[in-house]
């Protein structure tokens, strides 16, 4: 060559030739007209030729076809004397190869730095993009199967479970299984009852959602939130399927059989199996199908099945032992979620036992200070019997002795009130008689029951006995016998004194899940409404004499075992007597 | 002349029922505690006894007991302001319980009672 005779343009591609030929990187310069004026073996490599010659007549034309990068956007760039840049453009190469290129592209000078054409390096970069491209779906796969297995140890909902095992099933980055199912053993050990299923029901709804699917990577959580197989109602069409079927759980069918065996299975040929397994296949529509038993410490609890019912690709053994091994997660979460339940369960029992013993406490409390008052007004009312024996005793002995007539009526006076004040002593010394009784829990209708014994000597003549309805044994209060029956007992007595033979008295026991009821009531003909309506009201709003403090002890009593007591309208016009009691939980001692 | 002793450690009841049945035709000694009690029926036996259960520094129960045995035929009336002894066996051994109350009726009753049942209860020896 005589280097004399070449153009300038000619003169620089002989230096990049110099420069390219056997450099690992392809190159090429094109005219701005498009004219291929060197392209170097590694070019032609990676355009899929076998050398340079290949292309000696070749024009940028055919080079585009083939990269499709852009050279004509690429002209304009460097036109304006920039550098164009494409990396990682991916392509097909005239040999079918798939190649990823780097792609710059800078002005062909001349000397006088005029732009003459366009100076192209190609850098292969496809060993690199597609191992990066594998790192990233491992990733993926591996970042999914975490996602799941995390997934698995914190929910403790079965529900949540039962997706997220059988979301990794299906997933394309979990194990890739078309369909999966689960099964749960029954309570009675007889059946595996059929509980979720996730995949598609044909091949148009695989394609639509496989499609969507890949188009972009989800995390395990926008997979369960998007529920792409759920029908309307919440339930995929394939959950349906299987929802509430019941197989035997024996060795007459595989599924039976996978979980009594405690292996993990796969069928090939459905024609080798018996008829019960045959008719499950039948209703799946399938023939390969692996099985997965579901067993935590020995204990069985239920089956994942998984097939590839739409694509029919070969289920490999070691994918078989993929699912035992979800399997086996799935158990653990399943046992925890159980475990967890129960917790929650005992949780519950002991928080309301809790609140059971501090109301309780709080009537034990309000019991025990009425039987503190008790005594102490025991003590009292002691002390105070021998002054009025003394008052009252010298008081007769003067009237005795023939006082003058005034202060025989002075001493009547004495007389009669040291006699009243023995009367409030007399109920005072009942109330705290029955203050030495332990609290216990009563049977109430035995308590009314007394009552209405006690308060039997006390009818007039003819009167009916108290009648006592609503045969409730096992209604139990808590508190002191003693006290509560002196404190009914003064309510059914203030009834009697203002009752005739002909009021016959009915108590009503009753309850709801917190309070037991007495309700007191009276027959009555219809002149005498009146004067027992006059009697119960005065005798619970206003009464008088020794009946003020029996009314008034029998209330308090009440009040501190925690009840209520009062007048309730009728309609027959007449109130009735209602006392309220704490229902007690426990059991009558 | 029918004779009674009573021990009370309330000196207004001594008084009272001193009086009281002093003007019922008794002769009436009277015992604020059961020394006192003891020292009487040492120096002259009495025909019946009406005692108070709680006394001061006494319990009037034990004493009954010591009664009963000593003198088992002198009646005894327990005479408390508590009712609830009544429940008690050990005063089952009384011949009588009668609640403390102004109304001296009853127990004037059943001293009478007591005092003119003489199959049951034989008149002591005259004195010598």
């Amino acid at each position: 060559m005589n280097i004399a005779t070449l153009s300038p343009r000619e003169i620089e591609i002989v230096s990049i030739k110099n420069q390219f030929d056997n450099v690992p990187i392809g190159c090429m310069v094109v005219t701005l007209e498009g004219a291929i004026c060197y392209i170097n073996r590694e070019a032609a490599r990676l355009l899929g030729y076998d050398g340079p010659a290949d292309l000696e007549n070749a024009s940028v034309r055919d080079i585009e076809a083939i990269l499709n990068c852009g050279f004509y956007e690429a002209r304009n760039v460097i036109m304006t004397g920039e550098t164009y840049r494409k990396t990682e453009h991916k392509c097909t190469n005239c040999r079918g190869q798939f190649k990823v290129l780097n792609i710059f592209c800078n002005p062909f000078r001349d000397a006088d730095g005029k732009i003459i054409g366009i100076l192209s390096l190609l850098q292969d970069v496809s060993e690199s993009t597609l191992k990066k491209q594998d790192l990233e779906e491992a990733i993926y796969e591996l970042s999914i199967m975490s996602q799941v297995s995390e997934a698995l140890s914190s929910s403790a909902e079965l529900d949540e479970i039962f997706k997220v095992v059988l979301t990794g099933v299906t997933s394309s980055q979990g194990l890739g299984f078309n369909r999966a199912f689960l099964f749960l053993i029954d309570n009675n050990n007889e059946n595996l009852v059929g509980q979720l299923a996730v995949g598609p029901t044909s091949p148009e709804e695989a394609g639509r959602i496989w499609t969507q699917l890949e188009s972009k990577r989800m995390t395990l959580r926008e997979m369960l939130d998007a529920g792409h197989y759920n029908s309307g109602n919440g339930d995929s069409a394939l959950t349906s399927l299987i929802k509430g079927w019941k197989i035997p759980l024996s060795d007459q069918n595989i599924f039976g059989t996978a979980v009594l065996t405690g292996q993990a299975m796969l069928t090939l040929r459905s024609e080798s199996l018996g008829a019960q397994s045959r008719s499950i296949l039948a209703r799946l529509g399938v023939e390969n199908i692996a099985l997965a038993p579901i067993i935590s410490k020995g204990r069985r609890l239920g089956l994942i099945v998984a097939d590839n019912q739409i694509t029919g690709r070969e289920i490999s053994p070691s994918l078989v032992e993929l699912l035992q091994a979800f399997a086996c997660q799935t158990a653990v979460a399943i046992e925890r979620s159980r475990l967890y339940d129960s917790q929650v369960e005992r949780a519950e029992e002991l928080a309301r036992i809790n609140r059971q013993l501090a109301e309780s406490q709080e009537q034990i409390i309000r019991v025990e200070k009425m039987s503190v008052i008790g005594e102490l007004t025991s003590s009292i009312a002691h002390e105070l019997r021998n002054p009025l024996t003394v008052i009252g005793g010298f008081a007769n002995l003067l009237l005795t002795t023939g006082a003058s007539d005034a202060n025989n009526e002075y001493l009547n006076i004495i007389l009669s009130e040291t006699k009243r004040a023995e009367s409030v002593l007399h109920q005072v010394l009942d109330f705290s008689k029955a203050s030495r009784a332990e609290n216990r829990a009563i049977g109430f209708h035995q308590l009314v029951h007394n009552c209405c014994n006690i308060v039997a000597a006390r009818l007039k003549r003819g009167q009916p006995q108290p009648a006592l309805v609503g045969d409730n044994p096992g209604l139990t209060v808590w508190g002191n016998p003693d006290q509560l029956q002196h404190a009914i007992v003064q309510f059914l007595n203030m009834i009697i004194d203002g009752s005739t033979e002909n009021n016959a008295i009915n108590l009503d026991i009753s309850a709801n899940d917190s309070t037991v009821f007495l309700t007191v009531s009276v027959t009555f003909e219809k002149n005498d409404r009146k004067r027992l309506t006059r009697m119960l009201e005065q005798g619970f709003n206003n009464p008088s004499g020794t009946q003020r403090l029996s009314i008034l002890v029998a209330g308090e009593t009440i009040r501190y075992h925690g009840g209520n007591f009062g007048l309730e309208s009728s309609e027959d016009g007449l109130p009735k007597i209602r006392v309220e009691l704490p229902l007690y939980k426990g059991s009558e001692e | 002349m029918k004779s009674i002793l009573i021990i009370d450690d309330e000196a207004h009841i001594l008084q009272l029922y001193k009086e009281v049945f002093r003007r019922e035709g008794c002769q009436v000694s009277i015992a604020p505690d059961i020394e006192s009690a003891l020292a009487q029926l040492e120096k002259e036996p009495c025909d019946l006894v009406i005692l108070d259960i709680e006394l001061d520094e006494d319990n009037g129960l034990n004493f009954l007991k010591y009664l009963k045995s000593a003198r088992p035929n002198m009646p005894v009336i327990l005479n408390s302001a508590y009712s609830i002894y009544k429940s008690d066996f050990h005063s089952w051994a009384a011949d009588a319980y009668i609640v403390k109350t102004s109304d001296l009726e009853p127990l004037k009753l059943k001293v009478k009672e007591l005092l003119d049942v003489d199959s049951k209860y034989p008149q002591k020896p005259a004195a010598k």
